[in-house]
């Protein structure tokens, strides 16, 4: 059975609703109030207090920093996971469980998680005792509350995205074109190199984008890990709207960031756009 | 000896319970067309995969050129195969895709170029160098797949069933330019198909497998002409399998209670044995003399196929055979039903045993 177009578009009403409510409507108003006088008025002058304070700048330059980073670490590791799950698991309950245990912290609250982390990563926590007891260290590591912290926080929540995104597409790489590599003379790492990592490429962009774009965003572990040292948008768009109760300055921010990182990832994609093409 | 390019000596495969090849032995000879034969589960793929060096045998031994190949990768031997879905990498032109064998051997940039532009030709697609596989029709795609192995000059050229994918003219097509290709390059060839008319079409000797062994090998119309076995008889050609009984003396009874016919067996306790006779040797009428096996038949069926009129008969003893005796008008005016005799030079039927 074939939609016709009139049969699609009623089809579409549902999430365009959606869509329109939820999303653009607060968007716009979002706009809006950036482009607001407290007073009343339309202005500039939100974006240029924004744009020509040092503070504002470093929490951007923060945050991207911080999501950067993120990205790479996922990426580094949940390519050889993804790689282990489909090439090495070879019974599919196998992977099936793989697939569950990935999933599980997932359904577990972030910030349960956070506190996790200070427990392993504190000045009394798990690597630190560990280290001092081995004597590879004389006085504990400062790894808790700053960068470092935020981004193994991040990294591991965001590892099962960047993983299964690359799972669905390295599944879908035909074991033929690596056969055909190491019959033209190929040794495994250089099939690997030359074949099966540019055509799992898509699913390395996708898994970067969404971590990426979740790392930005997040509140909740940047919050809880950087103890009050490290600033990142998200937090300080929080402050703006519940401690100075500037909801201009707060949209402004918004906005900014929202642009930053959609410029980010438009030239992301513009990088590979001819490779994911000739792949895809 | 020194002729055999590829030895395969007693090789096993077991998968598990699974026994994929049950001891295969196969003598190829340089520049020579051999196609393996057979069914889908008869172990030929595992075969061709097993000298390709993809699948290590559970026991016996590979030589190529005299070399052992237990424990060498498939980049490191001396063959090159052309996949059965092509496998043209998708994100590589066409030039990519050939280049990428002599890449892996390090030849100079000028040495690569020149030997991608040759095989380009030697296939036919001067100047579609630049497109990427999707860019090409499915024909274009086998001759790259095809340019992308002969370009390493291997000793060998492995063929896993790679004219499956393409619709039955150009299949055709590129079988006579398979040909043409392998006399051209003198290469070994070993050709993998579940065709016979395709291994009949193209190979010097055919490997007629069956259950994860070589149940015949020689040449086309040897095997046409002297099938081993009832199997191998009902694979290659069309053939009319006829159950006879053999007697106490040895004679071989086409019908019960007919004559003693003109075959015989030698006496070693045989009871039943097959009569294999092609279609196109089993002639209408009663044939002239001593010479000639003629039997009465009723006429069942009758379709024309082109260049001859096709005959489902049955014999006395129910048994159906086909026949088909050309186009003569006295075949125009047979109507199902009719009385017929059917005959057959006896040099044209073999007998098999069960």
């Amino acid at each position: 059975m074939r939609f016709t177009s009139a049969n699609a578009a009623f089809l579409m009403l549902g999430p365009i609703a959606f869509f329109v409510l939820f999303f653009l409507a607060p968007f716009g108003l979002l706009i809006a109030e950036s482009f607001m006088r407290p007073q009343g008025g339309v202005t500039l002058s939100n974006y240029i207090s924004v744009l020509s304070d040092g503070y504002y700048w470093n929490a951007l330059i923060n945050t991207l920093l911080i999501s950067l980073w993120v990205t790479v670490v996922s990426f580094l590791l949940g390519y050889p996971l993804a790689y282990f799950i489909v090439f090495h698991v070879r019974r599919p309950w196998g992977r099936r469980l793989i697939y569950v245990l990935l999933m599980t912290p997932l359904f577990t609250s972030n910030i349960v998680r956070a506190f996790g982390w200070i427990v392993i990563l504190g000045r009394r926590g798990i690597v630190n005792s560990s280290l001092l007891a081995l004597g590879l260290i004389n006085t504990p590591l400062d790894i808790l509350y700053g960068k470092l912290s935020i981004i193994i926080g991040l990294a591991y929540i965001l590892l099962p995205i960047m993983a299964l995104s690359i799972c669905s597409v390295l599944q879908t790489v035909d074991r033929s074109l690596i056969e055909a590599a190491r019959d033209l003379g190929a040794r495994p790492s250089r099939a690997f190199i030359a074949v099966t990592f540019p055509l799992s490429l898509p699913g390395v962009v996708a898994g970067s984008i969404i971590v990426f774009a979740l790392s930005v965003s997040a509140y909740v572990i940047p919050s809880i890990l950087s103890g009050g040292r490290e600033m990142v948008m998200p937090i300080l768009i929080f402050q703006q709207y519940a401690a100075t109760f500037r909801p201009d300055i707060g949209a402004t921010l918004s906005v900014v960031l929202l642009a930053v990182t959609l410029l980010l990832i438009g030239s992301y994609l513009i990088l590979f756009e001819r490779r994911l093409r000739a792949v895809g | 000896m020194t002729l055999d390019v590829v030895v395969v000596d007693s090789l096993v495969k077991r998968y598990g319970p699974v026994t994929a090849l049950a001891g295969v032995s196969l003598a190829v000879r340089r520049g020579e067309f051999i196609a393996l034969l057979g069914p889908s589960g008869c172990g030929k793929t595992t075969l061709l995969r097993a000298v390709a060096g993809f699948v290590e045998p559970t026991s016996g031994e590979i030589r190529i050129n005299g070399r052992p190949m237990r424990g060498v990768p498939p980049n490191l031997r001396p063959v090159n195969t052309v996949f059965q879905q092509f496998a043209l990498f998708p994100h590589m032109t066409a030039s990519e895709n050939i280049a990428f064998g002599p890449r892996r051997q390090r030849l100079s940039p000028a040495e690569i170029h020149g030997r991608v532009r040759d095989a380009l030709a030697m296939v036919g697609l001067e100047g579609l160098g630049a497109r990427y596989p999707r860019e090409l029709s499915g024909g274009q795609q086998q001759r790259v797949a095809l340019a992308r192995a002969i370009v390493n000059r291997p000793e060998v050229l492995l063929l896993d069933e790679p004219l499956g994918a393409l619709d039955l003219k150009l299949r055709k097509r590129m079988q006579v330019e398979l040909k043409r290709l392998h006399q051209q390059l003198g290469m070994t060839f070993l050709f993998v198909t579940h065709d016979q008319e395709e291994a009949l079409a193209m190979a010097d000797r055919i490997a007629v497998m069956r259950e994860g062994v070589i149940v015949q090998l020689g040449s086309g119309a040897q095997i046409y002409r002297n099938p081993a076995t009832r199997y191998v008889a009902d694979f290659i050609g069309e053939a009319n399998l006829i159950t006879c009984q053999v007697d106490a003396s040895g004679a071989v009874q086409i019908t019960p209670n007919g004559p003693g016919g003109p075959y015989r067996m030698p006496a070693n306790g045989t009871q039943q044995v097959s009569l294999m006779v092609r279609p196109e040797s089993v002639r209408l009428g009663c044939g002239a003399g001593a010479d000639h096996v003629a039997l009465p038949a009723t006429l069942k069926d009758k379709a024309f196929v082109g260049s001859t009129y096709r005959l489902y008969l049955v014999l006395a003893d129910g048994q159906e055979i086909a026949a088909e005796p050309g186009c003569g008008r006295e075949v125009d005016e047979l109507a199902p039903g009719a009385a017929v005799w059917v005959h057959w030079h006896k040099d044209a039927a073999r007998l098999l045993e069960d």
